[in-house]
């Protein structure tokens, strides 16, 4: 072809106004607010000069507006396409707030659906990155039809490719259950927010003047209402996790996560795990430093860690391979289970089982928290989550028992008679119905009540408790447990126990689907 | 239509002082002060762990924690903690810093009933993101109750031996 | 008299392998209790026969359990038992069942123990033999009226302080009347939980003194003798950090004077066995007695150093019943001694302890230089015991060269796995002020911005660091070798599976 020829000229001029669109204003206007671009986010993203946009050059449609101006920009506001992230298959699309504020009309809401089409077509993993003022008033319903298409995309390709949120930018209205439907959310600090109604709305029907920051900041979302699973200062780093975290995600259902060699320098048995859990049961401890020595070095990626922090989840590796990790947080509240960390763990794990992520359980907890305002905000309907979770999970399960594991919480944690393929304890493991105190308080009132020395006889019977009940011991000799293992070798008999496990399959009765107590 | 990718030329690494030092990448051995180039090195071995090498020494070094771009590191017995900072979010921080700087007061509120074990503060006392405030035991379990950000204790609300009902109040702080 | 043969050590750590090391030298055999909290202790290693006790659920440790030592030291057939510091080294109920159960208390008398335990009675004791001392309450105060009225007659400042008490516990400086009422109760309270006794007395509030103090050795046939003092200025919160020998602060004429008062006190005790006499030193050099230690001291190296005079020999050569065989002409002093005190602790955190398990550990070696620890690699820093990591003892021809050999025997330490005072000594050795030796116990509060000393371009070096971290953590990756293939690979097995399974 004559490269200067008329066609390739028009071409030529084309590549010019798209150019020119991106003019220095625009670009000084979304960095004042200490954002980056569409463009400059998805070069962050993406390997080295693998992402291909389409549909770089549609315009917003002109039905149905004869109410307000639309912009005729090049792209409608939304940047999408495909490229490689570790060298592996990613669609992705960034909205582009320098173009109608990001706002959703049909043909924006085309260029994502599309994408996303191909992501399910392609098994590859979507990531959304959101950053709009919502739908397009001017076009009306088609604009709520468009979110409805996409919703519905998201829906569909749930559990069978990873689909990950990003907001760095306002997120409001109906727009905020795309991001909610996806797997995960990642959220940048201070620059973005999601609510379903605004402060301006809440101002007016409830006369309280609130923030958007405080409504529906990162913050907010990432302590309080567990929308938001990672939040991150600014947009980079949000960018270098979000690559990070990806890496420990297969691209569908039916792979397998990626495999990452790894230095070999995490010592399969190592004494320091010893040491952390204190003799004293009433004492707490950090649960991620046993975390810390039983996975590659430095390969737990902790998820949703500001919210519910009373039951730690995350991804780690153990010879390369993702386990998902399930740990009581002894730390915070005693890692009590409660509504929150019932649903934030439940929610890890049909993850992990969708993804075949084999799971890993830590246990330690004391019980269910107790008291009016869980039990009649519905412990029992959400800690039956967590239940369900495992019970229905067929990846590969393991559980160690730490310490705790008393009552209802023990049978949660995915006990031998939930399906656990190994059940280990370490020699602290205190498995019962319920805690000493309690146990002998009932069982051993009338004595009690009676004994010249109340202290003294509950002291000693305390002690025989520990010694016939409460211990790891009895559950091995019963087979409910598979091993009472030492702390120090913990890496290298989970390291045989997943390679054991590596080719369980499960015959799963034939149904749609269960019905989980929602 | 292939965006520019913004490479990243060099990193700032900025401790919680204030101090800022800047690094060219990529990052080679070598620490520039006061105009000369010296050579430093991390190694890790059998009988030293993980030191590093400067100046014909060997000084133990150990990372303590890292979270987000934020590190703690103990070099020689010291601790130091940092930020790594690209020049666009060293940028970003400088733009939403501005029209910052008004401390707000942060309220601890206890998380659950429990009874107050120890009050780790003082008023007036400095404390940092992260650090313990008060235990608290509840269901037979100590927690530490930790200040979600740095500032200067104002009030303390409770005293030792005390029991707090959920939400009560338990200290007051100066954000900074 | 029947010579010891057999001595139950009742503690732990350093000073377990310190008695034994010398007891070994005389041939004697040492029996030492293996502890649930630290079964696998250094000081173990150590012992000729070593005696488990194993009980996890005991209130309190084995070392504070009088009736389980002494059954412990008849069941191991010891004839001696030494206590160590700590504990109950100053028990004198815990003296008094050893002799009940004729097992030789390698220390004093429990009587000298519980007179000199009871800081009223000292004080009666010192009085009446004219020894100086601060002004102060004749007995214990009953309350805080009297507290008032016995403070203006001794004039403000005033220092309250527990009866039984020690260490810093229970001490509360009252500068005017109307504190007094709230310092009275807290210090009173304050005893009552660290001591069981709520009992407390006044003394006049010596403003920035300097802690000196003597080494008395006494045997049973009435010779006493000093070994000259010990500086233990440098100290935090009435801890000490930092002891040498000998002061800076003291001249020949004042050494024989304050040697000679220590003497006299230990004597209106009746005194045997190793014990320690301390003075507060004023800025006009008064000096005021302030307690006796019936025991052996953290410190006693620095004066084990430059006297040549093994204490823990003495102690048990005493407790044998032989007769001193020095006398106080035949005691010289030579050279400089510093002893720096290794914790666990962060001093950056205010000194807060900070347990955890010792990864390496390593000393220097070589003439002038001698460690005393209970730990090694592998042992554990328990936050049930105290945070003593090692003892480092330095010497020196003068001070000035004891000082050079501490800075760069103290550079050569290399301890990984937990935070340690060593940064603290690192600064105190550069400090104009310790090396002029005009420092008092008000030093650490009072001249110090900064609590540790940091190389040079050390914050370079630990930006470097971050930076590092984070191009590997971020940017070049430990991803570089992520294989998608390898999660591809799916045994028949399990792709049938997969496939059919939906």
């Amino acid at each position: 072809m004559d490269i200067n020829g008329k066609y390739f000229r028009s071409f030529l001029e084309r590549e010019e106004a798209f150019k020119k669109q991106y003019s220095a204003d625009r670009l000084k206007k979304q960095h004042s607010k200490g954002k980056l671009t569409a463009h400059e986010r998805i070069a962050l993203l993406f390997d080295d000069g693998t992402f291909e946009e389409i549909d770089a050059f549609v315009t917003p449609s002109d039905q149905g507006v004869d109410f307000g101006k639309v912009e005729h920009a090049y792209g409608d506001g939304v940047v999408t396409g495909h490229g490689k992230i570790d060298g592996r298959l990613v669609f992705a699309f960034a909205q582009d707030f320098t173009i109608m504020g990001g706002s959703l009309g049909i043909v924006h809401a085309r260029k994502i659906a599309k994408v996303q089409e191909m992501a399910l077509k392609m098994g590859a993993p979507f990531i959304g990155i959101n950053d709009s003022g919502g739908a397009r008033i001017q076009e009306g319903i088609a604009s709520l039809n468009g979110y409805a298409v996409i919703f519905n995309n998201i829906i569909q390709s749930s559990g069978i490719i990873p689909q990950i949120s990003v907001i760095m930018g306002p997120a409001a209205g109906g727009a905020v259950y795309a991001p909610a439907l996806t797997d995960w959310v990642f959220m940048t600090s201070h620059t973005s927010y999601m609510f379903v109604t605004g402060p301006n709305v809440v101002r007016e029907v409830l006369n309280e003047e609130i923030s958007s920051e405080d409504l529906g900041g990162a913050e907010v979302h990432a302590r309080k209402s567990g929308v938001a699973n990672m939040i991150y200062d600014d947009e980079e780093n949000t960018i270098i996790a979000l690559k990070k975290f990806l890496s420990y995600l297969p691209s569908n259902n039916l792979e397998n996560p990626p495999v990452v060699s790894f230095p070999n320098d995490t010592p399969d048995f190592n004494p320091k795990l010893r040491d952390i859990v204190p003799d004293d049961p009433n004492k707490a401890y950090d649960v991620r430093d046993i975390i810390n020595l039983i996975v590659d070095r430095n390969s737990f990626f902790e998820t949703s860690e500001l919210f519910a922090p009373n039951i730690i989840t995350g991804f780690g590796r153990m010879e390369g391979r993702t386990v998902g990790i399930v740990a009581n947080q002894p730390k915070v509240l005693a890692g009590v289970l409660d509504i929150d960390s019932s649903t934030k763990g439940a929610r890890f794990i049909r993850f992990c089982d969708a993804f075949n992520i084999p799971i890993l359980t830590l246990e330690d907890v004391p019980g269910f928290l107790p008291g009016k305002d869980q039990e009649h905000s519905g412990i029992i309907r959400h800690g039956a989550k967590l239940l369900f979770a495992y019970a229905e999970a067929t990846v590969p399960r393991i559980t160690v028992i730490l310490r705790k594991a008393y009552g209802g919480a023990y049978i949660v944690m995915n006990s031998k008679g939930m399906g656990g393929d190994f059940n280990y304890a370490w020699p602290s493991a205190e498995i019962a119905v319920m805690g000493p105190d309690g146990a002998v308080a009932i069982l051993y009132r009338r004595e009690l009540a009676e004994a010249k020395d109340p202290a003294a006889l509950k002291k000693e019977l305390v002690k025989k408790y520990r010694e016939k009940v409460a211990n790891p011991f009895i559950a091995d000799e019963k087979g409910y447990i598979d091993e009472v293992i030492d702390p120090a070798m913990t890496r290298g008999k989970l390291l045989s126990a997943f390679s054991a496990l590596s080719n369980k399959s499960v015959k799963v009765p034939s149904r749609k689907h269960g019905n989980m107590p929602l | 239509m292939k965006p520019d990718k913004p490479t990243i030329k060099k990193l700032f690494a900025i401790s919680t002082e204030g101090r800022k030092f800047q690094f060219p990448l990529p990052l080679k051995n070598v620490i520039r002060v006061n105009g000369r180039d010296y050579n430093v090195e991390l190694r890790e071995d059998e009988k030293y762990g993980i030191h590093v090498l400067w100046k014909n020494r060997r000084y133990p070094v150990e990372i303590v924690r890292t979270k987000q771009n934020r590190y703690e590191i103990l070099f020689n017995d010291i601790g130091h903690t940092f930020t790594v900072e690209t020049p666009i979010s060293l940028q970003r921080k400088k733009i939403l810093g501005k029209g910052k700087g008004k401390s707000t007061t942060l309220v601890v509120k206890a998380p659950m009933p429990g009874r107050i074990i120890d009050v780790l503060v003082r008023e007036h006392a400095e404390v940092i993101k992260g650090e313990a405030l008060v235990i608290l035991e509840a269901m037979k379990m100590q927690n530490e109750i930790q200040s979600i950000a740095g500032g200067t204790v104002i009030r303390v609300d409770v005293r030792a031996g005390q029991n707090v009902m959920k939400d009560d109040i338990l200290v007051e702080i100066a954000v900074k | 008299m029947k010579k010891i043969k057999r001595i139950l050590i009742a503690n732990r750590g350093e000073i377990a392998v310190r008695i034994m090391k010398t007891a070994h030298a005389m041939g004697i055999k040492c029996v030492a209790v293996r502890t649930s909290t630290e079964p696998d202790a250094m000081y173990l290693s150590s012992a000729d026969i070593i005696h488990d006790d194993g009980d996890e659920t005991a209130e309190i440790p084995v070392f504070l359990d009088i009736e389980k030592l002494i059954a412990v030291a008849l069941e191991t057939k010891c004839d001696a038992l030494h206590p160590g510091y700590g504990f109950l080294a100053e028990n004198a109920y815990f003296a008094d069942k050893c002799k009940d159960n004729k097992i030789i208390f390698i220390g004093p008398s429990p009587d000298a123990i519980y007179k000199m335990g009871n800081k009223p009675v000292a004080r009666q004791i010192a009085m009446k033999h004219k020894i100086p001392m601060a002004m102060g309450t004749p007995g214990s105060v009953a309350d805080e009226d009297e507290a008032v009225r016995h403070a203006a007659r001794i004039g403000y400042p005033v220092i309250i302080k527990a009866a039984s008490g020690g260490g810093g516990r229970g001490m509360r400086v009252v500068r005017q009347e109307s504190e007094m009422e709230k310092m009275f109760t807290l210090a009173s309270r304050e005893a009552e939980k660290a001591f069981n006794d709520p009992s407390v007395f006044i003394e006049k509030y010596i403003e920035n003194p300097k802690h000196i103090e003597f080494q008395i050795l006494g045997d049973m046939h009435g010779n006493i003798i000093h070994l000259g003092e010990r500086e233990c200025s440098i100290q935090r919160k009435h801890q000490k950090l930092l002891e040498e020998a000998p002061s800076p602060a003291l001249d020949e004429e004042l050494r024989k004077t304050m040697g000679d008062t220590a003497v006299r006190i230990a004597r209106a005790v009746g005194y045997y066995s190793a014990g320690t006499v301390e003075f507060l030193l004023d800025s006009d050099r008064n000096f005021y007695f302030m307690e006796m230690n019936t025991r052996i001291q953290v410190e006693h190296p620095v004066t084990e150093i430059i006297t040549g005079i093994d204490l823990i020999e003495q102690q048990i050569r005493i407790a044998n019943g032989e007769e001193l065989s020095m006398r106080q002409e035949d005691v010289s002093l030579k050279g400089w001694a510093i002893e720096c005190r290794i914790n666990a602790e962060d001093v950056q955190s205010g000194f807060a302890p900070s347990p955890g398990r010792i990864e390496k550990i390593s000393f220097p070696e070589g003439p002038g230089i001698r460690v005393d620890t209970g730990v090694r690699a592998g042992s554990s820093i328990v936050a049930s015991f105290d945070s003593m990591v090692a003892k480092l003892i330095v010497t020196g021809t003068d001070r000035k060269h004891a000082i050079t050999n501490t800075k760069l025997a103290l550079d050569k330490i290399w301890i990984k796995g937990t935070k340690t005072t060593l940064p603290f000594f690192r600064m105190l050795m550069r400090n104009h002020i310790f090396q002029e030796g005009t420092f008092t116990t008000a030093f650490i509060e009072k001249n110090l911005d900064q609590y540790h000393h940091s190389s040079e371009y050390e914050d370079n070096i630990a930006a470097w660091l971050a930076t590092k971290l984070f191009v590997e953590e971020n940017l070049t990756g430990n991803r570089t070798n992520i294989s998608f293939d390898q999660g591809k690979e799916l045994t028949p097995w399990l792709l049938r599976k997969r496939l059919t399974q939906f």
